[in-house]
């Protein structure tokens, strides 16, 4: 990409790699991103991040739990819609409202996954397709008057973290860039933990993962609650980024986008889909001037790399345990 | 009394389309077992096709009827090709390749579909002329019944019985029979599994086609999103006469659309939606084979 | 003293066929034990049905005195009780080592937002089940593969490596399923002596076979089955003169039924 100095973006955040230095050095290198571009960057890399916290969430259930969840936006937006409430309603500071966020998306997530977890390949598909779809009409129809229908919830609040309103988008930038560094962190130590590895025989071979003690009841669970988690986390943050929230930014569309994010980057790999994420959320903020054109040209690029490199674009390695 | 007759023919008309678009999901997904997600877009992208055809003959002199049989014969066609196109270009490269792959892919196709018809015909809502068929209604039991509504509801029967005849008593279609229950060994029979493949292709689509020009005739509107929508419900409905089985998919097109008739008549039309994809879950989780099918689940 | 796992009146069905019918039998602690027959004859069935694949529709199987008839999968693998495969399943994608290690996960105490934060607790655990990891591979010796894609060893690692998945996390029992199936006879040999340093490391010994010379020479005790029922039990030398025994070997050579 050439053009004028001021207008190129950050060097893509997508060359983490999981081990090594190149990651968390390109991460420090994003920290001084508010430093060098101005503030419409900043926020679209601030986007970034939250997109990147949502789609590995996603690829935490669809790349490594193996479960074709396509309803991912519900967990997305329960976090927004849980801060959102509960600042504007109940006048919760907002990282307050975090760990309710993480919670409540993660016990859904957990609820559903006993029923989904019956249903396999294109049956959970479609069911959690459906689910999507209950979450956004239950969002439009508002039960109880407090999810604002379909305009939403508006006026939501500032973090402050020690008195410190972090008001400016290069403070929320940081907020989110530094959940994403732990986000970061936590997807590497999955790559290592007896969870991590559980899900990956469960991949394989159920059976014998069985055999050898897996729990697949268990395992798959805990993947759903640790997807919907990090999901609702990102979701915090997106109420935070936008203060606003509403039905649409949880549609049926987002969770297939992110389902294509996590498919077409490349599955359980971590640079694979902050690659994904980089192509599908912040490609098209940048050629704003062609919003209309951004679907056509999702849906060509989505064809031409799955006929093109099926594995993904930044497929994961073969990895040791 | 004359509600409940209403909503009997309301449903009868909602459900023949319904199960047109859904024999397109149900037969890709019997030879190929791939949810074919841009089905529903080809569809509506046939009534747009129709109705271009339609408002640019208006001043033609031709009679509706003329018109009409055009419309829908130009946008058989048309989908039909598009169907093979899809597959040649989507899906047919991916036969191989893990089937995550392949769903991506239809998404892909379903996206590109959906928004070539918004950059062509644009993102408002298109208005099917009125005068196009006779604007007759017969009085049965308090309910009213349109001539639009018989139409659809005696073509899709029509139709559905070819199919029927096609699928049982021809050779093409016991081998989209025999592809559908195994492929490998249809290919050690001798059948061609990548011809079989385009006939349902061309097949599908083309009663996809039909099924959406119904659908602008009917709710005389077309907007360019109108494809998952219908394509959804038209999914559900094979879904609920068990994916993969051709006359399943005509009974759960039916029985959707007397259920949705219903659930707008009887309960809230704010939460019909609602309902009927807590009933699509529901259905998938006590019996994924369908109400059809074989109580099996061992198939996908 | 109760035997080590025991199977009291078990039978079961698929489809009105009576696959295993009325089965007992006992294995003793510390010995290595053989349940025999041609193919068909529902050994497989009752290695899955001890393994909890499938649950049986009569009798009882005891675990050390206790019921464990119909548990999960990995319940039973809880309780000590390991199996391999007739047709090996190994983790396709995985190098050998991941594949043993995989056997480890029991072992492992660690909870999933432990493992998640990375503690140097976990990285001490992890550490310690590689080394276990890397015993095993030595003893079976195969740790000069020990990084090469499991699957593409030759049949005979393959099995190896299975056997090394069973035993790394030092079960109480391992069920070996058709352990000889494919090998010459120079593995057959070394299996002999891979079985018996299984039994001397402190591990009980279930061995499914269809052939018999195999399992002549190291069990302990021998059940013969065919058609789902017991037919003869005892020693070798017992078995092997049983006149039920070689009339069910003889005349089963031309029988159509199904590999078990």
């Amino acid at each position: 990409m050439s053009g004028h100095t001021q207008s190129q973006p950050v060097p893509p955040p997508s060359r983490f790699r999981v081990s090594g230095l190149a990651g968390p050095l390109l991460w420090a290198v994003g920290l001084a991103i508010p430093a060098v571009f101005d503030s419409s960057w900043v926020a679209i890399a601030a986007v970034f991040a939250i997109y990147a916290i949502n789609a590995l969430s996603e690829d935490v259930i669809l790349g490594r739990g193996g479960m074709f969840d396509m309803g991912h936006a519900v967990y997305f937006g329960i976090g927004a819609y849980v801060t959102a409430i509960l600042n504007t309603s109940f006048g919760w500071p907002i990282f307050a409202t975090l760990p309710a966020a993480i919670l409540l998306a993660a016990a859904a997530g957990a609820l559903l996954a006993g029923p989904l977890m019956r249903l396999r390949g294109d049956y959970l598909l479609v069911a959690t397709i459906g689910f999507n779809a209950i979450f956004v009409l239950t969002m439009q129809n508002d039960p109880g008057d407090i999810t604002g229908g379909s305009d939403g919830i508006t006026g939501i609040g500032v973090p402050s973290l020690f008195g410190l309103s972090l008001a400016s988008q290069s403070a929320m930038f940081w907020l989110d860039w530094v959940v994403l560094g732990v986000v970061l962190l936590l997807m590497r130590n999955l790559d290592r933990c007896e969870l991590g590895r559980a899900q990956r025989y469960l991949k394989q071979d159920e059976l014998a993962a069985a055999t050898l003690g897996v729990d697949a009841r268990k395992v798959k669970t805990q993947t759903f609650a640790l997807g919907a988690g990090l999901a609702g986390l990102a979701g915090t943050l997106f109420a935070v980024q936008l203060s606003t929230v509403s039905p649409a930014s949880f549609v049926f569309t987002e969770s297939v986008t992110l389902f294509a994010v996590v498919i077409v980057g490349g599955p359980g790999s971590v640079p694979g889909v902050l690659l994904g994420t980089a192509l599908m959320f912040v490609v098209p903020q940048i050629f704003r001037d062609f919003a209309q054109y951004r679907y056509f040209v999702f849906g060509i690029a989505m064809i031409a790399v799955m006929v093109l490199r099926p594995q993904g674009l930044w497929p994961q390695r073969r990895r040791r345990a | 009394m004359g509600t409940f007759i209403q909503q009997v023919f309301n449903g009868l008309t909602v459900g023949g389309i319904y199960a047109l678009i859904a024999l397109g999901y149900t037969m890709v997904y019997g030879v190929m077992r791939l949810i074919n997600f841009a089905h529903g877009d080809l569809c509506i992208l046939g009534a747009f096709i129709g109705l271009t055809l339609l408002t640019g003959a208006a001043g033609s002199g031709h009679s509706g009827a003329v018109l009409l049989l055009l419309a829908f014969v130009l946008a058989v066609v048309v989908i039909a090709i598009a169907g093979v196109v899809l597959e040649l270009v989507a899906y047919r490269p991916l036969r191989k390749a893990d089937r995550l792959s392949a769903v991506v892919s239809a998404l892909g196709a379903s996206l590109l579909i959906e928004n070539s018809i918004m950059l062509i015909w644009g993102p408002d809502v298109h208005v099917f002329p009125a005068d196009l068929l006779p604007a007759t209604t017969w009085s049965v039991a308090g309910a009213n019944i349109t001539f639009v509504q018989v139409m659809i509801i005696l073509s899709s029967v029509l139709l559905m019985a070819a199919l029927y005849f096609f699928i049982h008593h021809t050779r093409f279609g016991t081998a989209i029979r025999a592809t559908a229950i195994d492929q490998d060994t249809a290919k050690l029979m001798g059948i061609k599994v990548n011809q079989v493949i385009l006939t349902v292709f061309v097949v599908g689509p083309a009663l996809g086609a039909i099924g959406g020009l119904f659908v602008g005739i009917y709710y005389r509107e077309a907007y360019f999103t109108m494809g998952w929508t219908y394509g959804l419900y038209a999914f559900i409905a094979a879904i609920l006469g068990g994916i993969g089985n051709i006359p399943g998919a005509m009974v759960g097109g039916v029985l959707l659309g007397l259920f949705n008739a219903f659930a707008a008549g009887y309960i809230s039309s704010s939460w019909q939606d609602a309902i009927t994809f807590a009933l699509l879950i529901a259905i998938l989780l006590v019996r994924p084979t369908g109400l059809l099918g074989e109580p099996d689940a061992g198939k996908v | 003293m109760s035997a080590l796992l025991e199977l009291r009146g078990v039978g079961i069905s698929f489809g009105g066929m009576q696959a295993v019918d009325n089965l007992s039998l006992a294995i003793e602690d510390g010995h290595i034990a053989a349940l025999i027959g041609p193919n068909g004859a529902g050994k497989t069935t009752v290695f899955n049905m001890i393994t909890g694949v499938c649950r049986p529709n009569d009798g009882q199987i005891l675990w050390q005195g206790r019921d464990i008839t119909g548990l999960a999968p990995h319940r039973i693998a809880a309780l000590g009780i390991r199996r391999t495969f007739q047709t090996i399943r190994l983790f396709a994608d995985m190098s050998v080592f991941d594949n043993v290690r995989a056997g480890c996960h029991l072992r492992a105490r660690q909870r999933w937002w432990q493992g998640l934060l990375g503690l140097p607790a976990q990285r001490r655990e992890d550490a310690a089940l590689r080394e276990r990891t890397h015993d095993v591979l030595r003893r079976l010796d195969l740790d000069g593969v020990a990084d090469e894609p499991a699957v593409s060893l030759p049949y005979g690692l393959q099995r190896r490596v299975e056997m090394a998945r069973a035993l790394v996390a030092q079960p109480k029992l391992v069920i070996l399923d058709e352990p000889a199936a494919g090998l010459n006879d120079a593995e057959s040999a070394e299996l002999s002596q891979t079985i018996f340093a299984i039994r001397d490391s402190g591990v009980t010994v279930l061995l499914v076979e269809h052939d018999m010379n195999v399992v002549m020479n190291v069990t302990d005790h021998i059940v013969v089955i065919n058609f789902g029922r017991k037919i003869a039990e005892g020693d070798a030398t017992t078995v092997r003169d049983d006149p039920a025994v070689i009339e069910a070997y003889l005349g089963s050579d031309d029988e159509g039924e199904p590999a078990a």
